[in-house]
C-alpha cells in the first residue's frame, strides 16, 4: 500500500519535473543555453492561475489559456533580455542573467501577491477516491497523465507540423536552416516561450496539491534541472523519463527512510549517475574538433 | 601603440599613471596592506554588532576570494560554495565542543573541507557546462540535509551551540579579536590570491580556462589544475566557515541555505570575477547594503538581483573590472631584438624521427583518416596536402594525440600514440592551430611563458625561472617577427600576429616536433613569405616540421617531402617536384576520373540581363580579407563554375552571398535588389538558395521532410505531382524518402541537398562544393543531374573542386587566386589554359 501510495506521489511529482525538464532541454537543444528561472516560470503559472480563477473568479479553462500565454510573454521576455544579449556576444553571462531573473521575479511577486501561501482549491483536490486501498485525489491520478500527454503532444508537434519541423531543424544544422529560409532568431525565442509555457502547465497542475507562494518554484525548478541533467539534456525522451524517475525516488525515498533522506539520496543519484555516464543517462556526446 | 615621445612624465595623464600603478604587484601588495590595516583600525574602534558585521564581511571576502579562484583563474563555476562553507562552520563546532582547541579545529576545519573538495573535484570536473553547475547545486542540498540527519554529530535541526571561547596564550578572544582575526586572514588571503595568480600555477589555470586544448599542447593537465584550483577554493571557503562557528556562537542547517551559494557567487560577478579586489567590493557590497538598507530588509533580494542584472548588462566584467579595464593602460614596450641567443636557448638536443605507422580514425562509421604512414625527418619540413576533406587535420589531431587511433602506431622514439595530448605534449610535439588558440586573456608574454614550463609548474606559488622564460620568450617572440608589446592582451591581436605568437608558443615547449595547421591561413601575401622564411628557420634549428597547408605555392617552395592525402587514405608522397608531376595528385585536385562532363549541346546564349551580380565583395576572417573586389555575373539560364585551389576564397564567397558571413564591403545585387546586408534567411526567401558544403542535410528528419522544408519560403503549397517531379531526378533516393537522411551515403545526402535546393523554385541555386567527398561513380552521377538541370533553364553558380569537370557543364567560369578573380571566360577555353593547374597546384617552385 505504502508503495503503490508512493508510485502514485512519485509519479505525479516526476512528470511536473518531466515537464520543466523538457523545458530546459528545448531551449539547450536550439539555441545551447539553459533558462534558470525555470522554476519561476512555473510559479508564475500557479500565480497569474490563481488570481485569474480564483481572485478575480474568471472561467477555469480562460484563466488558464490567460495564465498560459502570460506565461509565454516571460519565456519571451527570459530570451530577449536575460540571454539573447549575453549569448550574441559568446558569453555564458546567461547563466546569472536567467538566474538573476528569477530572483526578481519571485521578489515581485511576493509583494504583489503576498508572502501568504495560498491554497488552490481544486474539485479535483477536495474528495479522495479509493484506489485499491489506498486514497488519493483524482488530481494526483490525473497529473501524471497529463504530463506525459503533453510530452506526447509536444513531441508530436514537433515531428508533425511546418513549424516544429523548422523547430528541429534549427536543432540539427542551424546553418541549414537558415538557409531555407528559417529564421532562427524567431525559433529561439519561440523555444523560450514553449519551455516556460510546459513550465506554467506545470504549475497549474501542481498548484491545488500543494500551496501557491512566491517561493514554490525555486526549489522544485533545481530539481527539474537535475532530472534534465540526469537524463542527458539533449534527449527529449530522456529528460522526461528522467524526471519520473527523480520523481520516484524521491516518493520512495521518502516512504521508506523518512523525508530527510530524499534530497540526499536523490541528489546523490545525480551525482553517482554524471559519474558514471558523464552525459546523462540517455545524453550524447558531440565529436570534438579543432 | 604610443609614441616614445608621449611617456615624458610630464605628459601622462593621470589615468594611465594609475593604470599602470594598478597593474604593478608592490603596489598590489602595498594597497592589500593598507586595506587590511585599514579593516583592523575600523575593527578595534567600534562596538559588538559592527565588529560581527565586519568579521562578516571578512568571510564573505575569504569565501569570494576562494571562489574567485575558480571562477577567475581557472573559469569553472560552483552553485555548492555554501556546502564548504557548512562543513567548515561544522567541523570547527564539532571538535571545539569536543575539547579540541579553536586553532587546531580551525586547522582541520580548513583540511577536512580541502578533502572534501578534492573528493567532490573527482567527479564533477570531469563535466563541464550545465553538467558541473549539477554537481554542484546536488553537493550544497546534501551537505544541508546531511546536517539535518546525521543528529549525533550535527545536532540535527537544532544544530549545535555552546562552544566555548577560543583562547590565545590563555587569553580569551573577544567578539573583536575574532574579527581582527577575520580581517587578518582576509588580508593573508589577497597576497595569496595576488601571489597565485601571478605564479606559474595561477598562469597555467588562467591558459586552461581560456583554451583547455591549447593548455593540453603544451603539455598542462587541465584536470590537475582545474582539480587544484577547486581544492584551493573549497579550503578558503571552509576557513570562512571555521571562523563563521565560534563567531555566531551558534550553527544549525538554516545558517547554510542553497540561496546562499548564489549570493556568494553574485558577490564575485558584481565585484568582478578574476580581479583581485572584485571579491572584496563585491562581498562588502552583499554584507554591508543590507545593513545600510536596513528599512528595506525584506527587499534585499530584489534589490541584490536587479543589481546583478544591471552589472551583467552595463559592466560584464564586474565594477573592479570595468574600473580596471577603464584606467589599464598597457606597457608598450616591444620585445627586444633577436640577440641570436636562441638556438643556445631552445636546445635542441638530438631530435628523433616521427613516424606514422598506418592510423586511422573513424567517425560513427566515416573514415576520417585510414592507413595512413610517413616518416618525417629532424631539420626538414614535411607536408600534408590534399583537397578538403582529405584527413589532413585528422592526422595532425592524431599526431599531437587530441584523438586516439583505432589503428596503427606514432613513434617518436618510443611509442606514443595511446598517450594523452599533454603528455605527447611533453614527450616533445608541439602544434599551432588552424583558427588561432591563444591565452586570449593572457598577454603575449605570458602566453609563451607558460608554455616554456612544459607542463613542469613547480611550487604552488613559486614564480621559478621566470626570468629565464621571459627571456626565452622574448626572444622566440622576436625570432618569430612580433613586434608588438609584450604586455598586450593575446585577445586583442590583430590576425598576423596571433598566429606569429601562437608560433612563439608552440616553440616555447622546445619541442622535437613541430605541427603546424595552416599557419598561412588569412595572412597577406608578404606575410606569408616571412613565414615561409621563418619555417625554413626553424626547420634549421634541427627540428621536425610538419606542416598542413592549402597555399601551395608556400608548400612547393619550402617542403622537403610532401605527403598527399585523398579522402583520409595517403595517395601519394615525395618530393614537391615530384609530387607536382604525379598524374595522381593532379586527378585529385582537378577531378580527372573517368567520367567525362556532358557539355552543353549548344552554346549558351540568352537574356543579358543578370540575375546575380556580386560587385566589388569583399570579405574575410582575419586581417586579410579572403575575398576582395570579386566581380561576378551570372545570366538567367546560365551555369557559372567557380574555380581555384583551397583556400582560395571559393567558399567564403558563395557564404558571403548567401548571408551566412556578412561582406565587409561591396554589393550582392539579386535581381536588381540588394542583399548583402541581409540576414541568410531573408536572402533565402528573396530567391538565392545554396546548397551548403558538407550537404548539411537534416539527419534526424526524413528525407521527404527534408526536401518539404527547401520549401519553407514559399507561398504556394508543394504540389504531390511537383514532388514527384523533382524526387524523379534523383532515381537513387527516390524510393526511400521516409528513412532518416542521416542515414544515406554522401552523395546520396548531396541529391537529397540538391533536391531541397530545388524545391524552393530559387531564382538561382549556389552549389558549394557539390562532388566533394563523393565515390567517382556518384561524381559521375551528380555531374548528369547537374546537366539536365542546366539544360532545363535552371541557373547555377557552382563552386567545385573538380575543375575540369565543373569547365565541362558549365557554360562559364571564373577562376579564384588568393581572394581575387584571376582569370574569366568561357568554360571552354578556361579548361585548355594551363594558368588553372598552375592555380590549383602553385608556381613558386619555379619562383
Amino acid at each position: 500500500m505504502l508503495v503503490l501510495s508512493a508510485i502514485i506521489t512519485g509519479l505525479g511529482l516526476g512528470a511536473m519535473y518531466g515537464l520543466l525538464a523538457l523545458g530546459f532541454h528545448i531551449t539547450y537543444v536550439v539555441s545551447n543555453t539553459v533558462n534558470f528561472s525555470q522554476g519561476s516560470s512555473m510559479m508564475l503559472g500557479a500565480v497569474l492561475g490563481y488570481t485569474f480563477a480564483i481572485t478575480l473568479g474568471w472561467p477555469m479553462p480562460l484563466a488558464v489559456i490567460a495564465a498560459l500565454l502570460l506565461c509565454g510573454v516571460f519565456g519571451l521576455a527570459v530570451e530577449r533580455f536575460l540571454v539573447r544579449p549575453f549569448a550574441d556576444r559568446g558569453s555564458n553571462a546567461w547563466l546569472m542573467a536567467t538566474i538573476a531573473g528569477g530572483i526578481v521575479l519571485d521578489n515581485v511577486v511576493m509583494f504583489t501577491f503576498g508572502k501568504e501561501p495560498r491554497s488552490f482549491p481544486s474539485p479535483l483536490a477536495t474528495d479522495a477516491v479509493n484506489l485499491f486501498g489506498i486514497g488519493a485525489y483524482p488530481l494526483q491520478l490525473i497529473i501524471p497523465v497529463v504530463g506525459i500527454v503533453a510530452a506526447a503532444i509536444f513531441s508530436f508537434l514537433l515531428r508533425n507540423t511546418k513549424y516544429g519541423k523548422a523547430m528541429l531543424a534549427v536543432v540539427q544544422r542551424p546553418e541549414a536552416a537558415r538557409l531555407m529560409g528559417i529564421d532562427t532568431r524567431l525559433v529561439i525565442a519561440g523555444s523560450f516561450a514553449l519551455s516556460t509555457m510546459l513550465a506554467g502547465v506545470a504549475g497549474l497542475l501542481i498548484a491545488p496539491l500543494f500551496n501557491v507562494s512566491a517561493g514554490m518554484g525555486l526549489v522544485f525548478g533545481i530539481k527539474a534541472f537535475a532530472a534534465a541533467i540526469l537524463g542527458g539534456i539533449t534527449s527529449a525522451w530522456g529528460v522526461v523519463l528522467a524526471g519520473l524517475l527523480y520523481g520516484l525516488v524521491e516518493a520512495l525515498t521518502t516512504a521508506f527512510l523518512g523525508s530527510t533522506y530524499t534530497q540526499i539520496v536523490a541528489f546523490s543519484m545525480i551525482i553517482l549517475a554524471l559519474f558514471i555516464m558523464p552525459n546523462g543517462l540517455f545524453g550524447s556526446a558531440g565529436i570534438k574538433k579543432v | 601603440m604610443t609614441t616614445p615621445t608621449e611617456q615624458t612624465p610630464t605628459t601622462i595623464p593621470l589615468r594611465r599613471r594609475l593604470g599602470l600603478m594598478i597593474g604593478d604587484q608592490r603596489t598590489a601588495y602595498t594597497f592589500i596592506i593598507i586595506a587590511t590595516i585599514g579593516g583592523l583600525g575600523l575593527a578595534l574602534n567600534v562596538d559588538g554588532y559592527f565588529n560581527f558585521v565586519l568579521a562578516m564581511a571578512a568571510m564573505n571576502i575569504l569565501v569570494g576570494i576562494g571562489l574567485n579562484i575558480l571562477l577567475g583563474l581557472s573559469g569553472q563555476v560552483s552553485f555548492g560554495h555554501v556546502g564548504f562553507f557548512a562543513i567548515g562552520a561544522y567541523a570547527t563546532g564539532v571538535l571545539m565542543l569536543n575539547g579540541t582547541g579553536f586553532w587546531v579545529a580551525f586547522a582541520l576545519a580548513s583540511v577536512v573541507s580541502a578533502v572534501v573538495g578534492l573528493l567532490l573535484a573527482l567527479p564533477a570536473l570531469r563535466v563541464s557546462g550545465p553538467y558541473l553547475a549539477m554537481m554542484t547545486i546536488a553537493f550544497a542540498f546534501i551537505v544541508e540535509h546531511g546536517a539535518i540527519e546525521w543528529r549525533a554529530l550535527t545536532g540535527g535541526a537544532n544544530g549545535l551551540m555552546g562552544f566555548p571561547s577560543p583562547e590565545l596564550f590563555g587569553y580569551i578572544l573577544s567578539e573583536t579579536d575574532m574579527c581582527v582575526f577575520a580581517i587578518g586572514l582576509a588580508g593573508v588571503a589577497l597576497i595569496f590570491y595576488q601571489r597565485l595568480a601571478h605564479s606559474t600555477w595561477g598562469r597555467a589555470m588562467r591558459a586552461v580556462r581560456d583554451s583547455e586544448v591549447a593548455a593540453q599542447a603544451i603539455g598542462l593537465n587541465p584536470l590537475v589544475l582545474k582539480t587544484a584550483s577547486f581544492v584551493l577554493s573549497a579550503a578558503l571557503t571552509g576557513m570562512a566557515g571555521a571562523i563563521f562557528a565560534p563567531l555566531n556562537m551558534f550553527i544549525s542547517p538554516s545558517s547554510f541555505p542553497f540561496f546562499q551559494s548564489i549570493l556568494f557567487i553574485l558577490g564575485v560577478v558584481v565585484g568582478g570575477a578574476g580581479t583581485l579586489w572584485g571579491p572584496v567590493f563585491g562581498a562588502l557590497i552583499v554584507v554591508l547594503l543590507p545593513e545600510f538598507l536596513s528599512d528595506f530588509a525584506e527587499y534585499r533580494l530584489l534589490i541584490f538581483g536587479g543589481m546583478l542584472l544591471g552589472v551583467l548588462w552595463a559592466a560584464p566584467r564586474g565594477i573592479v573590472g570595468t574600473i580596471a579595464g577603464w584606467l589599464s593602460s598597457e606597457n608598450p614596450a616591444p620585445a627586444p631584438g633577436n640577440t641570436g641567443a636562441l638556438p643556445r636557448l631552445l636546445k635542441i638536443e638530438q631530435a628523433q624521427r616521427l613516424d606514422v605507422n598506418g592510423i586511422g580514425i573513424s567517425f560513427g562509421g566515416v573514415k576520417a583518416a585510414a592507413d595512413v604512414s610517413f616518416s618525417a625527418e629532424p631539420g626538414r619540413i614535411t607536408s600534408i596536402i590534399g583537397p578538403n576533406g582529405a584527413g589532413k587535420t585528422t592526422v595532425l589531431n592524431l599526431i599531437g594525440g587530441f584523438y586516439q587511433p583505432d589503428t596503427g602506431e606514432i613513434r617518436l622514439g618510443e611509442v606514443i600514440s595511446g598517450k594523452s595530448a599533454f603528455e605527447i605534449a611533453r614527450a616533445g610535439i608541439s602544434r599551432t592551430y588552424q583558427t588561432t588558440q591563444l591565452f586570449e586573456h593572457m598577454s603575449v608574454v605570458e602566453n609563451v611563458m607558460i608554455a616554456a614550463k612544459r607542463g613542469r609548474l613547480g611550487t604552488i606559488l613559486g614564480t621559478a625561472n621566470d626570468a629565464e622564460d621571459r627571456l626565452l620568450a622574448e626572444q622566440l617572440l622576436a625570432f618569430v617577427g612580433y613586434t608588438g608589446p609584450l604586455a598586450r592582451l593575446a585577445g586583442n591581436l590583430p590576425h598576423v600576429d596571433k598566429r606569429l605568437v601562437e608560433i612563439a608558443r608552440a616553440l616555447a615547449t622546445r619541442p622535437q616536433v613541430l605541427l603546424l595547421d595552416e599557419p598561412a591561413a588569412g595572412l597577406m601575401r608578404e606575410d606569408k613569405t616571412q613565414l615561409a622564411t621563418l619555417l625554413r628557420e626553424i626547420a634549421d634549428l634541427g627540428m621536425t616540421v610538419i606542416l598542413v597547408e592549402h597555399d601551395m605555392s608556400l608548400v612547393m617552395g619550402i617542403s622537403d617531402h610532401i605527403v598527399v592525402l585523398d579522402a583520409g587514405e595517403p595517395l601519394t608522397q615525395g618530393t614537391p617536384a615530384a609530387v607536382r608531376d604525379d598524374p595522381a595528385v593532379l586527378r585529385a585536385y582537378l577531378g580527372g576520373t573517368e567520367y567525362q562532363g556532358r557539355p552543353r549541346a549548344q552554346a549558351w546564349s540568352g537574356e543579358k540581363l543578370a540575375v546575380l551580380t556580386a560587385h566589388d565583395l569583399e570579405a574575410g576572417y582575419g586581417a586579410a580579407p579572403a575575398l576582395e573586389k570579386v566581380h561576378v555575373d551570372v545570366y538567367p539560364g546560365e551555369m557559372v563554375a567557380v574555380l581555384g585551389a583551397n583556400g582560395a576564397g571559393k567558399s567564403t564567397m558563395l557564404r558571403a552571398m548567401s548571408g551566412l558571413h556578412r561582406p565587409v564591403r561591396g554589393s550582392v545585387l539579386l535581381n536588381d535588389q540588394e542583399t548583402a546586408r541581409s540576414p541568410a534567411h531573408r536572402i533565402a526567401d528573396a530567391g538565392m538558395v545554396l546548397v551548403p558544403e558538407a550537404r548539411q542535410v537534416f539527419p534526424e528528419m526524413t528525407l521527404r521532410d527534408n526536401i518539404l522544408l527547401g520549401a519553407w519560403t514559399r507561398k504556394d503549397p508543394v504540389t504531390e505531382a511537383e514532388f514527384e517531379a523533382i524526387t524523379k531526378r534523383f532515381p537513387r533516393i527516390r524510393d526511400r524518402m521516409e528513412s532518416k537522411a542521416g542515414v544515406l551515403s554522401g552523395g546520396e545526402q548531396q541529391m537529397l541537398a540538391i533536391a531541397r535546393g530545388m524545391i524552393a523554385k530559387p531564382k538561382i541555386l549556389l552549389l558549394d562544393e557539390p562532388s566533394l567527398g563523393l565515390a567517382p561513380s556518384m561524381i559521375g552521377e551528380l555531374y548528369d543531374v547537374l546537366a539536365d538541370l542546366r539544360d532545363e533553364g535552371v541557373t547555377v553558380l557552382i563552386v567545385d573542386q573538380m575543375a575540369n569537370l565543373a569547365l565541362t557543364v558549365a557554360d562559364r567560369g571564373y577562376v579564384l587566386e588568393s581572394g581575387r578573380i584571376a582569370h574569366a571566360g568561357a568554360a571552354d577555353e578556361l579548361k585548355n589554359d594551363p594558368t588553372i593547374e598552375r592555380a590549383y597546384l602553385g608556381h613558386s617552385g619555379e619562383k
